[in-house]
């Protein structure tokens, strides 16, 4: 795998790992649960949008059913785990079960055409929500043995160390052959098709890996929570806001999604009104803007300033 | 009535007309000819507003035609009858006549323009409430006609109107057209069917390769022997 | 027996909204080529508008219908203007993509603004009239009969719209076509401005229809969206009536699958359905 991440990029990727690393000092130096649970967010929502990044930015497509990965490993890893499975043997059962069904309906899915992937894959997300939610409606709660055993730094580091992974996989992924060949297929797939880079097989690894990072933050969402709903994590609303940070933040670049992460959950925290989510307005009208105006989101907003600025 | 300056055109960075000059005055019957990707669909498509030129000037009776919606140009009195006609395959004969009188211009002659085409295509009348993907290659073709006519044009530019086509019904949409001609529309026809083509023309133009390549009285260009190696085979019969 | 007839019959009646729902996305989807998946949303504005006109005006529910879709023909305009007329500028590859983020950034944005002026609360709209009228055994709500009725009415004129109406003729054609309709005389941006805005007028009427047999909140967007795309998948595109005929599909296949699945599974048909037309056939059953 040479390594072929631009400049840019790669100091990028250094200085978000620079301050991930220094981020481990945080329980130490802050030790206010409130603090901790609120970079837990961030941390969480940098995973779930770099998992998402995966498939759109580099394999180019828009896949609306994200929540389903991460449901499956939350609900995975939460069964296995309450059955005193070690959390990381039950973490990595989630992941494994996400990407087994994203390959069973992958090859089925990516047949169909952009827009059309991206209503079918909502679908079949929304197929799972309903049926769980109907299967297992009760809330699951955690035995209250695990409840007085609870360290929040411990989900705290796992949160980290995911988020790391989640950087890493895209900076490996960019600057890999892999990358490069997904980068054809999403400028021109029958071009990249007939000079012989088999674009099914380059979407199904995208989509493994997107849906394994997926599902190991459905298992940290297990891990995290004492009690939900089984059907919580395969609302659709995480897949909506992995798009959103992704978009906004820059979709295809590494940098872009974490940006966004960050943003979005500071925004939601200090925006959010009594009941109304705010900051959702905000972001539905920044996603517009961005749709149109500005694809490359704010990374490429950053861009443009800095060529402004520096001559 | 219809000047072409030194157009320039382009898809994308591939560079398809290079200094294209021509002209088609008031009744005449011009045709431009030329081999498989030269260039002549997109010299048609630029005139009739679909795809905007990179430079040169289009001047239709005085007027620049560069920046005009294809809609406008229509109301203008230039109508094209596509390549592959592009018919309304899913609405009726009458019905694909009756949008081609859709613009301002067509509207109040829409009566006269169904005579016209019926007409001239008496087979479309019997036909009328036929849908048109049912028609044959033929009886398309002249619907695509017709339904140029309908715009109530002052000139009819045609392209590749006999692909596809019977030999006797070529001859016919000729003959066609030159009773249409007859009635002063001016007629800029692209063709590969060269024979047909000169039969019917005054003059003609060779496009080659993006760049006009030849022009002359069309009996000159029958005789002319590039044109007629190039064009017409080393077996081709007169007419 | 007549327990599952009743149900088939409700599904029937909320079948008609389906499809009515369903005809503003296919015309839209088909004319301008251009997905807007903030449908559900438009129809959710739709059902706040008819609440708020019969709260301040006094008007009959059904009556606010005269009052609701001018107000949605015109919400269709300025959108238009404002957003899908930009999007319309890109190929169809593209279009159908910007349209998919551009409907979901707007539903969104709509979504939280009615929960910001109206809260999150149902509303519904309560008619001075009910009761039912009994057909064969089976009991048959007045006011959701009604629904259907309009609904019908309103595919049926739609139709005739679209085949006798100069204009309905130029967005047929620049369905099938945009350049020979250019080429034909039609200024097609005007007829992309018109289907768009027919469309969300037909949004308005059935968010109207919503709330007066049903309920409406800021939430239900999204799932008149999917009930939307669903029918527009199973019927194809080209036809209104043959949406309307898949809308009354969908709401018989959901009360069937209540009644042998239970009721939680309603849903799951409609989309299983869904994706399996998806990949199957993806000109939908009436699609050409």
């Amino acid at each position: 795998m040479t390594h072929r991440l631009g400049g840019g990029e790669r100091r990028w990727a250094l200085a978000i790992l620079g301050a991930l690393a220094l981020l481990a000092l945080l329980p130490a130096a802050v030790p206010r649960e409130d603090v901790i649970n609120f970079v837990f967010l961030v941390l969480l929502s940098i995973t779930l949008a770099q998992s998402w990044n995966i498939v759109a930015g580099y394999a180019g497509q828009v896949n609306l059913g994200h929540a389903a990965f991460f449901g499956l490993g939350a609900l995975v890893a939460r069964t296995l785990w309450i059955g005193d499975t070690p959390v990381a043997v039950a973490m990595a059962a989630g992941a494994a079960t996400a990407t087994l069904f994203a390959l069973l309906i992958g090859a089925a899915a990516f047949r169909l055409r952009g827009a059309y992937f991206a209503i079918g894959t909502l679908a079949l997300s929304e197929i799972l929500r309903i049926t769980v939610g109907n299967v297992l409606a009760e809330i699951s709660t955690l035995p209250t043995a695990t409840i007085g055993a609870y360290q929040l730094t411990h989900r705290y580091y796992v949160a980290l160390g995911l988020a790391a992974l989640s950087v890493l996989a895209v900076a490996a992924l960019a600057g890999s052959r892999l990358g490069l060949g997904m980068q054809a297929i999403r400028e021109d797939e029958e071009a990249a098709e007939a000079s012989g880079v088999g674009a099914l097989r380059l979407k199904l690894i995208a989509l493994a890996l997107s849906t394994g990072l997926a599902g190991l933050a459905g298992g940290l969402f297990a891990f995290y929570h004492i009690s939900y709903y089984p059907a919580h994590p395969f609302s659709p609303h995480w897949t909506f806001d992995a798009l959103l940070m992704t978009f906004i933040g820059g979709v295809g670049t590494l940098h872009g999604p974490v940006l966004g992460a960050v943003l979005y959950v500071v925004l939601k925290e200090y925006v959010a009104l009594r009941w109304v989510d705010f900051h959702l307005l905000i972001f539905g009208a920044l996603f517009i803007a961005i749709v149109l105006l500005l694809p490359g989101g704010l990374v490429q907003a950053a861009e443009r300033v800095r060529r402004l600025l520096a001559p | 009535m219809l000047e072409i300056r030194d157009l320039d055109a382009a898809y994308g960075d591939i560079r398809v007309l290079s200094g294209v000059t021509l002209s088609v005055g008031p009744g005449e019957i011009v045709a431009l000819l030329g081999p498989n990707g030269a260039g002549k669909t997109t010299l048609l498509n630029s005139i009739a507003g679909l795809l905007r030129p990179r430079a040169g000037a289009i001047r239709f009776e005085g007027e620049d035609l560069g920046a005009l919606h294809a809609h406008l140009i229509v109301e203008r009195g230039l109508a094209l009858v596509p390549e592959g006609r592009r018919l309304f395959g899913g609405m009726t004969v009458g019905e694909n006549l009756e949008l081609g009188a859709f613009a301002p211009r067509a509207r109040p002659t829409k009566a006269a323009g169904f005579e016209r085409v019926y007409g001239l295509f008496p087979d479309l009348y019997q036909r009328r409430r036929q849908l048109v993907r049912s028609l044959s290659g033929g009886q398309q073709q002249m619907v695509a006609v017709g339904r140029a006519l309908m715009t109530n044009p002052r000139l009819l530019m045609l392209d590749e109107p006999s692909l596809g086509i019977a030999p006797r019904l070529v001859r016919s949409i000729m003959a066609s057209l030159a009773e249409i001609n007859r009635a002063g529309v001016a007629v800029f026809l692209v063709e590969q069917n060269v024979q047909a083509a000169l039969g019917l023309a005054h003059r003609a133009y060779v496009l080659e390769a993006g760049r006009i390549a030849g022009h002359g009285a069309a009996a000159d260009l029958l005789r002319d022997p590039h044109v007629r190696r190039a064009y017409l085979g080393p077996l081709a019969v007169r007419e | 027996m007549s327990i599952l007839a009743q149900q088939l019959v409700l599904g029937l009646l909320i079948g008609g909204l389906y499809g009515l729902a369903a005809a503003g996305l296919s015309l839209v989807f088909g004319v301008l080529k251009v997905l807007n998946v903030a449908h559900g949303e438009l129809i959710m504005l739709g059902g706040y508008a008819a609440f708020w006109t019969v709260a301040l005006l006094g008007l009959d529910p059904f009556v606010s219908l005269l009052v609701v879709v001018p107000l949605s023909l015109l919400l269709g305009v300025g959108l238009y203007w404002g957003l899908f007329g930009f999007v319309v500028r890109a190929d169809e590859e593209t279009r159908i993509k910007n349209s998919l983020l551009i409907g979901f950034g707007l539903g969104l944005a709509l979504h939280a603004l009615a929960v910001l002026l109206w809260t999150a609360d149902e509303r519904s709209i309560v008619t001075p009239y009910g009761g039912s009228i009994t057909l064969a055994g089976l009991s048959i709500p007045i006011v959701r009969l009604a629904s259907l009725l309009i609904a019908l009415a309103l595919i049926g004129g739609l139709h005739l719209l679209l085949a006798r109406w100069r204009w309905g003729k130029a967005i047929r054609a620049t369905a099938e076509d945009w350049q020979a309709a250019l080429l034909t005389g039609i200024d097609v941006r005007r007829a992309y401005l018109l289907a768009f805005a027919i469309g969300t007028g037909l949004a308005g009427a059935a968010g109207t229809l919503v709330s007066i047999g049903y309920s409406t909140s800021p939430s239900i967007g999204l799932e008149w969206t999917l009930k939307a795309l669903i029918v527009v998948v199973l019927a194809g595109l080209g036809s209104m009536l043959g949406t309307f005929v898949g809308g009354l599909v969908l709401g018989v296949a959901e009360a069937a699958s209540a009644a042998a699945f239970g009721g939680p599974y309603r849903e799951v048909v409609g989309l299983v359905l869904f994706v399996v037309v998806l990949v199957v056939r993806p000109r939908g059953l009436f699609g050409r």
